[in-house]
């Protein structure tokens, strides 16, 4: 053994790795469970890919045969509706775990310097995820896939000058149809990989910078611990939690995340009566709702997306460890947090009077809290400092802030 | 809207899906399903094999099929030519039926069971105004024990209907429940590991 070992070693980094990443890897040992869903959205890419690949041995990516094929998988496949049904609820579980793991950064500032580029992979990881979810559900070809296809890629009729050819170019065609669907499945089995690529980038500088750790404060060596065996086994007793919940809507919910007008064959002679996406993207739609120009609605829509790169910017307080030592940005954290669900709310409703108003206000919310940051963290920050705070945090903050005004 | 869905889930809870002992209720609903049902309209995911899940003998199975193979499936028995003239649109297909409407189950009995005659002396629909189905089974005209029996009838063509739609509800209860057993006791152990694990830091 050994000496295969040494053998491989001498011509591949083997042990070296091992040593390296894992059973060497300095951890805060202070992590909380909260640090363990980047763990649970990499076992979900797992799940996604595996079961992908065994449906895509059953499905047809034909606008005839489509439907048919997922009833087909469902009826007479054997376990296809196991299979099919990990994979429906799997999207769902990518999200909420996705959206947890983005929620722990910002509380707890591990945007922050020097972990931006780390921060901003994730970013594209989030809209390498988007793409992918919005191109699988088209594929059951259901009324709910074609008519939130046919509504997602009109959105491009904003772009100015080519707006129609870049949507029928998109489409294949002047709407939704055969073509759509062949290019939404070739690239539905095709993100995923670049989704596994971008998550290896996302770990080599993951472990340039290392874990951000809830003090907040740089740890000294005795506090941080291997990686393994530590939090391989912390990370499996949360995975085995997370299995828990997500095999129980598999099993016994497994619609809940599954439309009804989604079990209608799609008919593009016949609107359904209220065309919803799925949850992950309610709070969007919102926001695309609530802006009366489509091109304004298509541009707030992007930049709510997309403006979660720009917070290693927004948030100018050099007061480590995110919300813990400081108030305002933790009320402003949960504000939004609410904010969002409202906005889901409202994105899952037809717009009426009062829920349109609601979507126009949360809307300014949302953004609001972005803008209005640089200048309330930089408040915050004297009247943290002001206030005091424990010795290495403040010691930590001070040398940020001298290092800053030297530069200057 | 979500209310209609929960709805539904506590009717779905009131139909107990494909279990043994309400193996007469989907038998009874079958024979409705496909002798009044199926006239207009088709269950094309539902074929002769599949009825045998629900409880017929081979012999019941056989004689209903005739000369017809087991794995051919319900076409509707009228074809859709002469229903789009009669009525103004092809059915829609059944076997899905139950999954592709809020309210599932509900929502198709209280649809078959809810033609009235308005003040006008026309047939309407208190689920579905301006519904294209005539009353099938006559319920607007109805006396009170006449009235009874149809929505029996109705109730277990829904019952039938909402099995067909998810055929393996009851397997995926069953190994549901052994599933999330395993994992149970799996992530316990995990906890213990855990535990002694993190016992060697000081």
């Amino acid at each position: 053994m050994n000496k295969m070992i040494n053998w491989i070693d001498a011509r591949f980094p083997l042990t070296f790795f091992i040593k390296h990443e894992l059973t060497d890897y300095p951890t805060p040992r202070n992590l909380s469970y909260w640090w363990g869903f980047g763990f649970l959205a990499g076992f979900v890419l797992v799940i996604q890919i595996v079961t992908g690949i065994f449906l895509a041995m059953h499905y047809k990516p034909d606008s005839n045969l489509a439907f048919d094929s997922i009833q087909h998988i469902m009826r007479e496949v054997n376990y296809g509706w196991l299979i099919r049904y990990l994979h429906s609820t799997g999207a769902s579980a990518f999200f909420a775990v996705i959206y947890t793991h983005m929620a722990r950064t910002l509380y707890y500032g591990s945007y922050r310097r020097p972990r931006e580029l780390l921060w901003w992979t994730g970013q594209g990881l989030l809209l390498l995820l988007m793409a992918t979810a919005f191109m699988g559900y088209l594929l059951p070809w259901g009324q709910m896939s074609y008519w939130g296809a046919q509504v997602i890629t009109s959105l491009f009729k904003a772009t100015p000058v080519y707006g129609d050819e870049i949507v029928t170019w998109l489409r294949g065609g002047f709407t939704v149809d055969d073509p759509t669907l062949t290019r939404f499945f070739a690239l539905h089995y095709l993100f995923p990989f670049i989704i596994f690529g971008a998550v290896v980038i996302h770990l080599v500088a993951l472990h340039t910078v290392r874990s951000s750790n809830p003090s907040g404060i740089n740890l000294a060596d005795k506090d941080n611990i291997p990686f393994h065996p530590y939090f391989t086994i912390k990370d499996l007793f949360g995975l085995g939690i997370f299995m828990i919940v997500y095999l129980l809507i598999v099993f016994f919910k497994p619609d809940l995340f599954i439309e009804a007008a989604n079990n209608i064959p799609a008919n593009p002679m016949q609107t359904p009566a209220h065309i919803v996406p799925e949850w992950y993207f309610l709070p969007f739609y919102a926001i695309l709702r609530s802006v009366p120009d489509l091109a304004g609605g298509v541009v707030a829509m992007g930049i709510s997306v997309m403006i979660f790169a720009a917070m290693p910017y927004l948030d100018r307080s050099r007061i480590t460890g995110g919300a813990r030592y400081r108030p305002v940005y933790r009320a402003m954290f949960y504000i939004f947090l609410i904010d969002i669900f409202v906005l889901g709310y409202v994105g899952a409703h037809p717009p009426s009077g009062t829920l349109k108003m609601v979507g126009e206000i949360c809307t300014t919310i949302y953004f609001l809290t972005f803008l209005l940051l640089p200048l309330i963290s930089r408040w915050e920050e004297k009247f943290v400092l002001a206030r005091g705070l424990p010795p290495a945090v403040e010691a930590m903050a001070r040398k940020e802030i001298a290092e800053a005004e030297g530069n200057a | 809207m979500r209310k209609s869905i929960l709805a539904g889930l506590l009717f779905s809870l009131m139909i107990p899906v494909g279990h043994a002992a309400d193996q007469a209720q989907l038998k009874r609903g079958a024979h409705v399903a496909l002798e009044v049902c199926n006239g207009c309209h088709s269950l094309k995911y539902i074929k002769y094999s599949d009825l045998l899940k629900v409880g017929f003998t081979k012999a019941e199975v056989d004689s209903m099929r005739g000369d017809k193979p087991m794995g051919e499936s319900f076409q509707s028995q009228m074809d859709a030519a002469t229903e789009l003239g009669m009525f103004g649109i092809v059915p829609p297909d059944l076997s899905l039926m139950a999954k592709a409407r809020e309210g599932g189950a509900k929502y198709i009995y209280e649809l078959v069971t809810g033609f009235y005659t308005d003040s006008k002396g026309q047939t309407a629909n208190h689920a579905f105004q301006g519904v294209k189905m005539p009353d099938v089974f006559m319920i607007a005209q109805a006396d009170a024990a006449s009235r009874k029996e149809i929505e029996g009838k109705v109730r277990d063509a829904a019952a039938f209907l909402n099995w067909a739609s998810d055929p393996y509800a009851e397997e995926r209860v069953t190994l549901g429940k052994y599933v999330i057993g395993y994992f149970f006791v799996l992530t316990f152990l995990l906890y213990l590991l855990k535990k002694k694990i993190w016992k060697r830091l000081k």
